[in-house]
């Protein structure tokens, strides 16, 4: 990949699940060589775990095709020392290691840092734990719904006045990616001017908090705990989510100025009960927002979600379609961006996935995820040099396992 | 700064709100110089957003606005007026990184399109934020929080526990605004490494719709193998991966591995419907979890938070703690890592904030500068900077152009 941004960069992936690969993914997208080193000895939970009927495909499958796209995979058991002595091999030509093990993993098995950098001195090191590599509750174990509600985030999520619900994504982890991001490019920055290494270590809980400070400084400032609201907004109103024509469709509306009002009403066909003294200002508006929500619901019910949006937008207020995943994917504006591209994977066949949040001229597509220890023969042979006698060796002692 | 890492990073933020303030914000915490663009008189939309202290308005007061732009230089400027282009000009001239968030089409007026501005500085990294991207026939539709949340798939997946009859919600505050700031941040880093080592600038285009799209790995991949269409109603194949009501408070619990919902079985005391056929794998629980929720809410309303949460983690099960502002800004463990920083602020007291998710190895951590008033810097970057005189400063302040 000629130009792109990170090419010439080695990155060692120690990663699973979601926040370590999806980084990976990134990484891969923008000219990076990923090198996934993975082990049948415990298998990256996004091959075992699946959210759909398995079609055959196994440990190749599912989710892991999506966050794993574009990456390289190798089998290393790091169990047995001789796949240690391997791993260092690996490390002494590549730039940095990324890991999203939990933090006694790496030093368990003779990893830390520390020990790294005597193998390559200036080799960076980032790891994404979910509290940090330090402190009293380093060790402790959790999925990103764990991190959102130990960030602060979820105690705020849920509907108007109603308990806190879990949402229907994990959010705590592609943050704690692009975190690692930021992080690892920071360090390499650094390397360029002082020619100095570095572990970075990356607190996915501390990420979520700094993503919510409207949330902390409400008690910093005021003492008060942010209640759940929904949809709502502090100041905006109407500022919802309508149902509209068809089975479960939804349009979501917010309207700010006066001006924007005044264009909603008009779009509306100037109903009587929209000059009601009660809505004639923001203030008054946000204050009745209940009886608006609901004579609002009655006039988006009977139309579709996306005239509704159109129309609006077109007159300047902002709106948008609740999309679901079908809409979204074949959604016009989605498609003319090429966000969601067709992959055909050697074994699972037809795969959807999602590229990188933003474009440049310099950003490539990838080729799918790998199977399970798929580039085994590039990474042990090409990269170090092992012959196909020895590698079959390693094979049969279960150190390539 | 928090660290000193991109000491000879020169950016300049024309940003309002949050995502293009937020990304230049993780620049100035690793020290680079950012340069933040406010309209003059009235500034930075979010200097007149909650929460203010004591609830008490002012633009210097808003906890928003002063956690976003803390370590920025602030200065003033108009570049609707031909003298406030000019300066616009000679900014981005010996700026690396550019960094926005305003629409095409106000950009285009402006005449700052990276087009234009290639012209005054070919090697620049211009990152620009906008709700829908640069392309597409959304891309002059107007979003906020609210709309991207919905628009990028999310708010029809949430929440888990919802039905087809409860609209569809977006998250708390404003997560993905900030998510978008973050995810440009990222980018932003890495085309400034290639710019660096290759002298080769280039514009960025984050979506927010496409920073929210990010979230949805589960239900694309679901549909990709599938069909499925994942709405609020079906997501509760497995259970339990729920928020359940302790003595004081809220906690979550949820397990992807057999062995935990065993280990917190025996947490719970090991009651006798633990054992029941009913309750014997993740789907027969998901399928029973109504009589399920019931039997272990009864345990958990009579234990709180901290115990549970503690009692699971002490043996290896991933429950977590609903925490609220207050409690998070207690937390031991954010507390050993020094998580939160208080902010030295000559225009206000000393408050405390989130600090940085970060810690490196081989740099000393910084404390960090509050957030410019409006037009703190003007004297120090027209005068010492760019070399205009105090008397031309003030003629500028008069003709409206800073």
């Amino acid at each position: 990949m000629r130009n792109s941004p990170l090419s010439g960069l080695r990155v060692v992936a120690l990663t699973w699940v979601w926040a370590g690969p999806w980084m990976g993914a990134i990484l891969a997208d923008m000219g990076a060589e990923v090198i996934k080193v993975e082990t049948n000895q415990r298998l990256d939970a996004q091959r075992t775990v699946k959210v759909c009927k398995d079609v055959g495909a196994g440990i190749n499958h599912d989710q892991f095709n999506i966050t794993n796209r574009g990456v390289k995979s190798c089998t290393l058991n790091l169990k047995q020392p001789e796949g240690i002595e391997i791993f260092k091999k690996l490390v002494k030509i590549s730039d940095a290691i990324i890991s999203n093990f939990a933090p006694r993993v790496m030093p368990n098995l003779g990893l830390e840092y520390d020990e790294l950098k005597k193998i390559n001195p200036d080799i960076i090191l980032v790891t994404l734990p979910a509290f940090g590599s330090n402190g009293p509750d380093k060790d402790y174990v959790s999925y990103a719904s764990t991190i959102e509600a130990v960030g602060g985030l979820s105690a705020s999520f849920g509907y108007h006045g109603e308990n806190p619900v879990l949402s229907g994504t994990y959010p705590a982890d592609p943050i704690g990616s692009m975190y690692g991001i930021v992080g690892l490019m920071a360090a390499l920055n650094y390397r360029t001017k002082t020619g100095q290494g570095q572990h970075v270590d990356i607190a996915q809980s501390e990420g979520v908090s700094t993503l919510i400070p409207e949330i902390i400084m409400e008690y910093v400032m005021n003492g008060r705990i942010r209640p759940r609201m929904g949809n709502r907004d502090e100041i905006m109103a109407p500022h919802g989510c309508y149902p509209c024509k068809g089975d479960d469709k939804w349009v979501a509306i917010a309207v700010g100025t006066n001006q924007e009002w005044d264009a909603t009403r008009m779009i509306m066909g100037n109903p009587e009960w929209s000059k009601d003294e009660k809505f004639s200002d923001q203030f008054r508006r946000w204050q009745n927002q209940e009886e608006l929500d609901r004579l609002i619901a009655n006039w988006t019910k009977d139309l579709t979600a996306y005239d509704v949006m159109n129309k609006l937008q077109k007159a300047g207020v902002a709106a948008g379609v609740s999309l679901n995943v079908e809409e979204l994917i074949n959604d016009p504006h989605c498609k003319k961006r090429k966000v969601f591209v067709e992959q055909n994977h050697p074994v699972a066949g037809k795969t959807i996935v999602y590229r990188s949040p933003w474009t440049s001229a310099l950003t490539a597509t990838n080729p799918p995820a790998p199977c399970l220890g798929e580039h085994n023969h590039y990474v042990f042979k090409t990269l170090l040099g092992f012959t196909d006698s020895e590698i079959a060796k390693l094979i049969d002692k279960k150190v390539i396992y | 700064m928090f660290y000193k890492v991109l000491d000879d990073v020169k950016v300049v933020e024309y940003g309002n709100f949050i995502s293009a303030p937020f990304c230049a914000k993780i620049l100035a915490d690793l020290g680079a110089e950012v340069i933040k663009i406010e309209a003059p008189n009235c500034g930075d939309i979010t200097r007149r957003q909650e929460p203010f202290l004591n609830d008490s308005p002012g633009i210097e007061s808003s906890g928003l606005f002063q956690y976003l732009n803390m370590n920025k230089f602030g200065i003033t400027l108009n570049p609707e007026t031909a003298t406030g282009k000019k300066i616009f000009g000679e900014l981005l001239k010996n700026a690396d990184i550019f960094v926005e968030n305003n629409s095409p089409k106000r950009m285009k007026e402006l005449t700052l399109t990276y087009k234009d501005i290639k012209k005054i500085n070919s090697r620049i990294v211009m990152t620009s934020i906008t709700p829908f991207g640069q392309t597409g026939p959304y891309r002059d539709y107007k979003g906020c929080e609210l709309i991207i949340a919905h628009m990028g798939g999310v708010g029809y997946v949430s929440t888990r526990e919802g039905n087809k009859n409860k609209e569809p919600i977006k998250y708390p505050a404003h997560l993905f605004n900030f998510q978008a700031g973050l995810s440009a941040a990222a980018a932003t880093m890495i085309a400034y490494y290639h710019q660096n080592m290759t002298g080769i600038g280039e514009q960025l285009d984050v979506s927010e719709q496409e920073s929210v799209i990010q979230n949805m790995n589960s239900a694309v991949a679901r549909y990709s193998y599938g069909k499925q269409i994942i709405a609020r109603t079906d997501i509760l194949d497995i259970a339990p991966a729920h928020i359940l009501p302790c003595k004081d408070g809220y906690i979550y619990v949820g397990f992807v591995e057999e062995s935990e919902w065993r280990r917190f079985v025996e947490v719970m005391g090991h009651p006798d419907w633990a054992d029941s056929e009913l309750f014997k794998d993740a789907w027969t629980r998901g399928r029973y979890w109504d009589a399920l929720k019931h039997l272990m809410s009864e345990w958990t309303m009579e234990h709180s938070v901290e115990e549970i949460y503690r009692r699971s983690q002490e043996k290896g099960i991933p429950l977590g703690a609903i925490r609220t502002a207050d409690q998070v800004l207690k937390d031991k463990q954010m507390a050993a890592r020094e998580f939160f920083v208080d902010v030295e602020n000559p225009q206000n007291t000393n408050l405390t904030y989130p600090g940085v998710p970060y810690r490196f190895s081989e740099i000393q951590r910084e404390s960090p500068l509050a957030a410019p008033f409006l037009g703190q810097h003007n004297e120090e970057i027209y005068c010492d900077r760019l070399g205009y005189t105090k008397s031309d400063l003030s003629k500028l302040e008069e003709a409206g152009v800073v």
